[in-house]
């Protein structure tokens, strides 16, 4: 399965992709949502997109709404993994049609267990 | 004037956040023992806190300290060498991590800034600096109100 890690920490997005490769994820990195962008239109379309919102260029949740509105990209669930964590901007983040929600700081077993709900834990991967 | 920060969050708060950051992100086994501070001289990340509480959450640690985090929290062997950009990065991560869960304890809606490096804006009168001690390094978490003037940032780095 593929995955694309959207963080503009590089920090970040190391401890992402690293926690999902050992899921048996296939990852690529991009720095703000026109980035993730510029990888979907390249048709590298991934299972799972993992999305911080606070991001210069092209934020979090305008990579999602720009995600809904291609019907080619509709198989792609979308992840918000983030700081943000008041009420309000986790119904704006699934309202816009992030399918789940991530609040940082997180572990390993937190991304195991919101992966499972989705039904994208590779078989073998304890949940 | 929002309400000072001194009423809004205590210290125990406030090393509460720091502690489970620095357990996830850092290492489960990392502890991050209250008290000591301030950090004389050392390198600082912040972010920024816009609602009806606005303000700065600031991490200062000492250069040992913050290249002791870059290694850890990306997992570096002690050979390897550490990149100036890493180093930010993960100030940054940090500050921002602890913003957004600072934020979380605070009245809202709020939104929070990009996190940033450099020297942080002159805290005014309304400030809640809490120290604590990572590998014997000290390091302060300065939760501090807006100054009438808006922030200037002239010296710092947005994460890219």
């Amino acid at each position: 399965m593929r995955a694309l890690v959207i963080d503009d920490s590089r920090a970040m997005r190391r401890i992402v992709g690293s926690i999902l490769e050992g899921f048996g994820y296939q990852t690529r990195p991009a720095g703000h949502g026109r980035e993730a962008l510029d990888v979907l239109e390249e048709s590298w379309i991934p299972d799972l997109a993992c999305i911080d919102w606070n991001m210069p260029v092209m934020d979090g949740l305008q990579f999602v709404s720009a995600v809904r509105a291609n019907p080619a990209w509709r198989q792609v669930t979308l992840m918000m993994v983030t700081t943000e964590s008041e009420h309000g901007q986790i119904v704006r983040a699934l309202a816009a049609g992030a399918h789940e929600y991530v609040i940082k700081p997180f572990t390993a077993d937190a991304i195991a267990d919101k992966l499972a709900l989705l039904g994208l834990l590779p078989q073998g991967v304890p949940a | 004037m929002s309400t000072p920060i001194a009423t809004l969050l205590d210290d125990e708060t406030v090393s509460a956040v720091a502690a489970e950051v620095w357990s996830a992100l850092v290492g489960a086994d990392e502890v991050l023992v209250p008290g000591r501070g301030p950090v004389a001289e050392g390198r600082s990340a912040w972010v920024g806190v816009e609602g009806p509480w606005s303000g700065l959450v600031v991490l200062t640690c000492s250069t040992t300290a913050t290249d002791d985090l870059t290694r850890a929290v990306l997992q570096l062997a002690p050979t390897e060498e550490l990149e100036a950009d890493d180093v930010d990065d993960v100030l940054r991560e940090l500050a921002n991590i602890l913003g957004g869960n600072v934020k979380s304890l605070l009245p809202g809606p709020s939104t929070l800034g990009l996190p940033q490096t450099g020297t942080p804006p002159h805290p005014g009168s309304d400030v809640r600096p809490v120290g604590a001690t990572w590998r014997g390094h000290p390091l302060t978490i300065t939760v501090q109100g807006a100054t009438e003037a808006p922030a200037q940032h002239p010296t710092t780095e947005v994460t890219s």
